[in-house]
């Protein structure tokens, strides 16, 4: 192998080959009496919710993966931090089988999942921290000083010995994004971080995540359904349509390429272009 | 190899902490918790005890006096509520069932571990303020119990409580394929509960029950310890209930670590 081409693989930090994954729910017809026939006989339905994705990414970018509901941009998500182990296909982040959780890799990346708690609800989160420097094997005393410091950009110092539960939503996630950045993370997948929060909330969130990534250079996984959020702080989009990615490129290239009319139109915004897109895919599969 | 070990044991002396302090978090749930429920579930258990001697109008039973009696029932009810983690069991299930597992499995450490350690230190935050009862009623009302032997016994009952919670991981991974099993536990727990010793004495089964329930590692739950501190039975039997136990986790937790692994494969990463 050549000089360029290792420079070239040294910087793919995460490639799938035909990754898919299929769901099996057992379908429940109504009333009481399919509920006493299902006790003996169960129908189920399957439903592919990745097929055949192959992708690489580098190292240092932030990749905003947009899709609609069940699309499979959740599912390839958990794939790739190890959650959820693909039907087929393979995958490697940082040179490991993200499935297999070994203990170095779930060291250098970190899952924030919007729609759930991280952290513990029934303590502070300056003991959440104490308790997460511990399972991360960090220098205690530097782990404090990082909680400071981050805690004094996102503006929330004043929270950090109260009882996780008793935080209003907007606190809570930026609680959560401490805890999931406080080992500084090589990948971080944000599934959703800005999700429920109001307009001010999701900008200093925003604001707070477009420097830190300047600063520490982390490869970030990001989906929203606000695209404010994916148009301010994504270097590469990628578009996914029932279990099928249909896009992969840059943000600007995407809204000069995929559809130049609308792009043109100063009417039709970066949102606007995505939904047209997503719809017409959606559509055509 | 040194270095690992030590961040492992720092690591669960956090998880056991992390149950300290959640519990300490709510003062009165824990006072409840340790002080009410032993002196009820032991008020109830001597009743029984005192029912049946006065029933059966007889002096002794199997050869132990009535005194004899109460002293084991004091001492089974503190015992019982060391070896049962139905509260943590649940919780396991709970944390599969509604996904909450997710924020665990993606950080270095394991699922089996963490709640062995949070469990451990739950069960010492409650045992040290429990074991007053016992010892001011023993020594209150004169009850048979040889003080000496307090410390190997409650080693045992920790011991098997190592055991309980293997169980307890393998419910949990029938929770990855059927979502909903607390009955399980509820069933479970029952069971142990006669197989344990804490309803009465192993010893007053009859044979061949009571040899094979004296070799089952469940007598190392309540019978053993509290046999053992009321001199129903001696050192041997003791150890045989060690080697018992020990025997019970190393085929469980080979059974549970191919199971555990089999069911995360098949996990869909509820919710989110």
């Amino acid at each position: 192998m050549d000089a360029y081409a290792n420079i070239i693989t040294m910087s793919i930090v995460i490639e799938t080959h035909d990754l898919s994954r299929e769901y099996k729910t057992y379908q429940k017809p109504e009333g009481v009496m399919n509920s006493l026939r299902g006790i003996f006989k169960r129908e189920y339905n399957s439903k592919i919710a990745l097929d055949k994705t192959t992708l690489t990414i580098e190292s240092g970018k932030i990749i905003g993966l947009v899709g609609a509901n069940g699309a499979g941009k959740t599912t390839l998500l958990k794939i790739l931090s190890g959650l959820v182990t693909p039907t087929s296909g393979d995958a490697r982040v940082l040179g490991f089988k993200p499935w297999e959780r070994n203990y170095e890799f779930l060291r250098q990346i970190s899952i924030l999942l919007g729609q759930k708690n991280q952290l513990w609800w029934d303590i502070s989160p300056v003991d959440s921290y104490a308790l997460l420097a511990r399972i991360y094997d960090l220098d205690v005393t530097a782990a404090r000083k990082k909680v400071n410091d981050l805690a004094e950009m996102l503006q929330c110092a004043h929270v950090l010995n109260t009882q996780l539960r008793r935080l209003s939503l907007g606190e809570r996630m930026k609680m959560e994004i401490i805890g999931a950045l406080l080992h500084d993370p090589k990948i971080l997948f944000l599934d959703e971080p800005t999700i429920g929060l109001d307009i001010v909330a999701q900008e200093n969130i925003r604001n707070f995540l477009a420097n830190y990534v300047k600063e520490k250079e982390p490869t970030v996984i990001l989906t929203s359904h606000y695209m404010d959020d994916i148009a301010t702080l994504a270097d590469r989009l990628l578009l996914i349509s029932k279990g099928n990615i249909v896009y992969q490129g840059t943000v600007d290239e995407f809204v000069l390429n995929s559809n130049s009319e609308l792009a043109q139109d100063e009417k039709v915004d970066f949102e606007e272009v995505i939904r047209r897109f997503l719809e017409t895919e959606s559509r055509i599969r | 190899m040194k270095k690992s070990f030590a961040v492992f044991w720092k690591r669960n002396l956090a998880f056991a902490k992390l149950a300290i302090v959640s519990n300490l978090e709510y003062r009165l749930n824990y006072f409840v918790d340790v002080i009410v429920q032993p002196v009820l579930t032991t008020g109830i258990e001597i009743l029984l005890w005192f029912a049946v001697f006065k029933g059966a109008n007889v002096q002794t039973i199997n050869g132990f006096g009535r005194e004899y009696y109460l002293s084991y029932a004091l001492w089974a009810a503190f015992f019982a509520r060391i070896a049962t983690s139905w509260m943590y069991e649940f919780r396991m299930i709970e944390e599969i069932s509604s996904g909450t597992i997710n924020s665990l499995i993606v950080r270095p450490m394991s699922f089996y571990e963490y709640y062995l350690s949070q469990l451990l230190g739950y069960k010492f935050i409650t045992t040290i303020i429990s074991l007053i009862i016992p010892l001011i009623a023993a020594h209150y009302f004169n009850l048979p119990t040889i003080y000496s032997r307090v410390p190997l016994a409650v080693v045992l009952c920790f011991y098997y409580l190592i055991l309980v919670h293997t169980i307890s991981f393998l419910v949990c991974c029938v929770a990855f394929h059927l979502t909903k099993i607390s009955s399980f536990t509820v069933a479970k727990n029952l069971l142990f509960w006669i197989l344990m010793g804490e309803l009465f004495p192993l010893d007053l089964t009859p044979e061949p029950y009571k040899s094979i329930l004296l070799k089952l590692p469940f007598a190392g739950g309540v019978f053993l310890p509290v046999g053992y501190i009321t001199n129903r039975i001696g050192l041997n039997e003791m150890i045989t209930g060690f080697i018992s136990v020990t025997i019970s986790l190393v085929v469980l937790n080979a059974l549970a670590s191919v199971l555990w692994k089999k069911s995360l494969a098949t996990y869909a990463g509820t919710g989110a």
